[in-house]
Parts: C-alpha cells; structure tokens; sequence
C-alpha cells in the first residue's frame, strides 16, 4: 500500500460560502471546494468533508488543521482544529504567498470587506467595513435575484454597459430604491448594473480605504471577486491593474491550511483533527425568532449530546456570541 | 435611619464614585451603588431612553431604573464643566432633565449643577448645595467635602497606577505578569463609562490582558503631559475629554516602546467624531505606530470585535518579529 500523503486542511466558515483547502507539504493547493453556508453551516461543512473524503481519504493524512471566518469557532468544534485565526491574517497570509510582495489586498466577501495593507512582507494597518454590510456579497446576491439574473452574470451585464447611471451607494437600502427608481424612468439592467458596481466600490474606497494608501501589487480576493463588474469598476476608479488570484474565493481556507502548517512545523504535538468521518455525528438544531427588533431573526441552537455546542442566525451577532465561551483572541 | 442615596453605575461613575461616595457617608448618607451593568439593565435603558442617543446614555437609564424602589435620593449631578474653559458634552449637561422628562416614578433627584468653567472654587459651592441635602452645618458639609477631595485623589492615583477602575472598587487585582519577551504595550483611548464598563467594551481590556498586553490608558498619563501636547495644537480643545484624549495620544506616540493604539468610540458620540479623527490623523501623518477604532454599539456583535482585536494584536506581533524573520501569526 501506498504510504499516504501529508496534507494540510483549511476551512474558512463565512456567513455565505464555507470553503475547505487541502494542501501539500510544498502549499500546492490538491483540492478546494467553494460551497454556499445556506445559513447551515454544519451541514455545509459535513457536506464538505463527506466530498473530501471521497477524493482524498485513501491518498492524503491531515497532519494539521486551521479554521477561520466568522464560523471558526464552530468550524473548530467541529472539525478538531490546531489553529484558529482571524479572516484578516488567514487572507494577508494566503496573499502573501501567490503573490509575493502584495501591497494591497482587497477583500469582499458575504457579509464583509476588507482592506489590508502589506508593507516589507507585513500587514501594516488593516480596516474592516464597520456596522453597515451595504456593498457586501450579500447585497448583490439580493439585487440579482430581484432583477432575475443569475449572480454568475452580473458582472457581465455591468461591462456591456454604455452610460452607467449613478446609484447611491453608501446604504443598501438607498442603493435599491434608487436603483428602482432608475429601472421606472427606463434605463436599461446594464446600465443600472453597472451603476451598482461603481457606486459599491465607491462606498468602499470612500469608506474602508480612507486615508489608506493602496499601493501595486493589488490583489482581489473573496467571492466578489468573481464579480468582473466590480474589478473593472475598481480598476477605472484607482487607475491600476488588479490581480485575481486563481483561488480568489478560498484565500482565507488557504491561508488557514498555511497557517496550520506553519503552527505544526513548529511543535511535535499530533493533530486534534477527529478525521474525515466526524462530519457523520448528529448534530441537533433548535430554531427561535427573536423579538428583538424589527429584523425578528431566527436564531438557531446547535446541540450534540444535550450540549450547546453554538447559535447562530441573528445578524445583529448578540445570541451568536452567546453560545461559546469567551474567546481567546491573539 | 439613614437616608440612602443611589449613584447610577454609569458614565462620570468611574472617575468619581470614590469623591461621592466619601462625601455622601460623611454626612451620614448610606451608598447605594446600582447593579453592574447586564443584558436586563440595558435592555431597560434602551427601552426608555430617547432612541437618537447613545449608548453610554441608554445604559445610564437603565442604572437609574435599576436603582427605584431602592432609595431615598438619586444623584444625578449636572455636569456642565470640570476644568476651566472646557465643558463636557451636552447630553451630560442636560442629563438630568431628560431622565426626569423619561422616567416616572423616580425618587428625589440631587441635580445640583457642576460647573467649573469659570472657577474651581465652584465645586465647593456645588457640594454645599449637595451637602445641605443631608446636614444644615456647614463646618461638617466642609469637612466632609474635603474628605472627599483626599479620597478623590487616591483614586486619581490608583487610576494612574495602571489599576482599573472594577479592581479598584471590588478591592480585587487581576493584574497579570505576563512574560517578558512576549508583552506589548497598547494605549486604549476612549471614554471611561466606555473601557471601563466590562459589559459595553466586551471585556475588550480582559481579553488584552490575556493576551500579555499592559494596557495605557488616559488616567495614566501626567496632566501636565497632557497639556503640554495639547499646547501643540493650533486650538485648544472645547472639551475636557477632547484635550485629554488627544493629549495623552500625542504623548503616547512620543513614548519609546508603543506598540499600537486603539481608540475605542461609541456609535453616535459626537465628541468622539471629532476627537477620534483627530487622533487618527495625527497618528497617520506623525507615525507608523500600528492604530485602529473599534466602535461600540449595543448591537456591535462580540464575534466583530474579537476579530478586529486579535488581527490588530497579530499584525503588531508580525510587525514587530518582521526584522527576526520569524513569523508570528502562527
């Protein structure tokens, strides 16, 4: 029998995607997957290690694992993790090593974006977007399903455009009446569209990169980044070329798998991965709205033998944070 | 039997309990300190207070209301100004005619006004008029507030220490030693209703702690220090936070061996709007030092800050270790 291969799991848990990485003793990525939270992010990631287990259960050994995103935690739990990280270093690190030298590395994901700066290898000053998730991946899911278009070809309507309209893009809301009210007076999807990436990208460099100096190399990371409208609006804003990584939507599962890695080469200890197979426990989830506010999210409880094991559901975060024990950060 | 009077866990609390609390017993007046804050007492200051205000005010409310049915007196001073030709912000100055305007039911309210503006000898006036409350002899209402003054002062200079206020008065330190090698020293800039109050900063000066940081706070810095970098501005601040925030920044940033200042800012403050920006830009333009604000809200999730924190803490440690070569986010 063939000895198995070393390998290195990361998982990024967002609040849209759930992404795994596996890499090699020499960080070549051998399998990725990219799949949707669905709200459900046990299932997502059982899903995960299911299809993972049949490609790679026979070929590879996980000697470490590393888990980010806002589900790390729960991914943690889950999984059996050696390392948990911030989606911030988990990103600078998976940037840092595709494209060496990175100065800027722009990041929107489901629920967030991000700006991070590199100077000498480093990240020098990061920013995160603040209590708003407006031009976030979330959104432009939302205005794709309104307008009847699938996400894939959004960004394709938005370069056939001819005259961009201006669409307000500070707040989300604003952002889709006005797109409404530019669809009623008659201007065309594409160019509504592509009023929509401009104003995203506005909002965010207006915001997130203020008094932030974005130097090249420039890279483009997280889902949006599939999005060619917002890399073609980012790029007439600043004026640069952007660089999308072939991986551009598991940045941060590599960067996990990277940082696992590293985290092992370091002590002696074996890894607390439970293996490919821990994804086949039962799990137990509890739904209850949340009379809070107006939103009235469904809060879910996750429970395995009786215990809580996380909540999650709300977007305000309060019963999110409720579940764990206090978190060591660092 | 003694009357009781009930001081609101909440906003100039931190600075000045010790001052009231000597005053109000020497006189003969029993203490009677609102519960910590909690989930219930915010959830009532919420509920009551105008929606527009911030944070530190609903949770002030909900002290309030935490403390009927409990005593005799409520003390709830005006606070128009503490040091000379400088006030405090406005809804501080107003506070007590919109709790009386917002809450039914509440016991007699001392509101006698603070207003050191012009003279400090006005402060004795204040207490006078406080003092006449509990006793007609105006040579124990003197001493009595003298007493208070020392007992004011040794809280200044525990403040100065580096001892927090909840250690402070639970007599408990939870100061840690941490290792040497591994230590960084962060300034933590913000009002102290808001470092101070463990539930509205979500522990953030525990988890920084654990995570073998001393932390540097305004109340820790000379106040001649202070002034001596407030000279530098082109003009004097308005108000008495405004100069020492900015203050004590400027003199951390003089300081060998910074490594990083976080500046923590209530949602809706407007003096922090000001002050912050201010902070910011100085920093930007005079430093490298590593920066970031973190921005209170009641709806702030934990899992946000977290992330913001531990990313800040990596990115310093990185930045630090850069020039070893050794990677310091694993």
């Amino acid at each position: 029998m063939l000895e198995k291969q070393p390998c290195y799991l990361g998982i990024d848990v967002g609040s849209v995607s759930t992404n795994l990485v596996v890499i090699d003793e020499k960080d070549h990525v051998i399998e990725k997957l990219y799949l949707r939270t669905g709200g459900q992010p046990i299932n997502a990631m059982r899903d995960g290690m299911k299809i993972l287990a049949e490609k790679l259960d026979d070929k590879v050994r996980i000697k470490g694992v590393g888990t980010t995103g806002s589900g790390r935690q729960l991914a943690s739990v889950i999984i059996g993790a050696d390392i948990v990280k911030n989606e911030i270093t988990s990103h600078a690190v998976a940037a840092q090593k595709v494209i060496p030298g990175v100065k800027t590395i722009l990041e929107i994901g489901g629920q967030d974006s991000k700006i991070i700066i590199l100077r000498n290898g480093v990240v020098y000053d990061f920013a995160m977007n603040t209590v708003c998730a407006a031009g976030t991946g979330s959104f432009l899911d939302r205005q794709a399903a309104r307008l009847n278009i699938p996400i894939s070809e959004f960004g394709a309507y938005a370069l056939r455009s001819q005259t961009p309209v201006r669409i307000a893009g500070r707040c989300a809301v604003f952002a889709e009446s006005d797109m409404i009210h530019k669809q009623q007076t008659g201007h065309t999807l594409e160019d509504i569209i592509s009023g929509l990436c401009e104003a995203l990208v506005r909002n965010y460099l207006n915001n997130l990169a203020k008094s932030k100096e974005i130097k090249e190399p420039v890279v483009f990371q997280g889902g949006v980044a599939a999005n060619i409208g917002i890399v073609a609006a980012f790029e007439k804003a600043l004026g640069i070329k952007i660089v999308i990584p072939e991986y551009h939507d598991v940045m941060g599962a590599y960067g996990a798998a990277l940082i696992a890695k590293e985290k092992m080469a370091a002590g002696s200890s074996p890894t607390n991965f439970y293996g490919f197979q821990t994804a086949d426990n039962e799990y137990q989830a509890k739904s209850v709205e949340c009379h809070d506010c107006s939103n009235l999210c469904e809060v879910i409880e996750i429970y395995s033998n009786g215990d809580v094991l996380a909540r999650w559901g709300d977007r305000c975060g309060k019963w999110s944070s409720l579940g764990k024990a206090s978190e060591v950060v660092g | 039997m003694p009357k009781t009077v009930g001081i609101p866990r909440g906003l100039f609390f931190y600075e000045y309990y010790p001052l009231w609390k000597r005053f109000f017993e020497e006189l003969g007046a029993q203490v009677i300190l609102s519960e910590p804050t909690s989930k219930q007492i915010l959830d009532a200051g919420v509920k009551s207070c105008v929606d527009e205000a911030c944070l530190p005010l609903k949770v002030f409310h909900g002290h309030v209301l935490n403390l009927v049915g409990k005593v005799d007196y409520l003390f709830i001073p005006r606070l128009t100004s503490v040091s000379k030709n400088e006030y405090i912000c406005p809804k501080i100055g107003g506070l007590p005619d919109m709790i009386k305007h917002t809450l039914q039911g509440l016991p007699r309210i001392i509101d006698t006004e603070i207003n050191l503006r012009k003279s400090s000898s006005n402060a004795y006036k204040a207490a006078y008029e406080i003092g006449m409350n509990f006793s007609s002899n105006s040579t124990e209402i003197r001493k009595a507030y003298k007493k208070a003054l020392q007992s004011h002062e040794a809280h200044k200079e525990k403040l100065k220490s580096g001892i927090l206020p909840d250690e402070i008065f639970s007599k408990k330190s939870a100061r840690i030693h941490p290792k040497k090698e591994l230590t960084l020293d962060i300034a933590v800039i913000g009002h102290a209703y808001n470092l101070f109050d463990s539930y509205v900063s979500m522990e953030m000066l525990a988890k920084l702690r654990k995570n073998n940081i001393n932390i540097h706070t305004i109340d820790m810095v000379d106040e001649s220090d202070i002034n001596q970098m407030h000279k530098a501005l082109r003009k004097r601040m308005f108000w008495n936070f405004g100069r020492r925030a900015v203050g004590s920044a400027l003199h951390f940033l003089g300081r060998e061996g910074m490594d990083g200042v976080i500046y923590v800012m209530s949602f809706g403050c407007g003096v922090d709007s000001f002050v912050c920006d201010m902070v910011e830009r100085r920093i930007r333009q005079n430093s490298d030092i590593p920066f970031i604000v973190l921005t209170l809200d009641e709806h702030s999730g934990e899992a946000g800050m977290d992330t913001r924190l531990e990313a800040f803490i990596d990115m310093i440690r990185w930045r630090k270790l850069n020039e070893s070569n050794i990677p310091a986010y694993g």
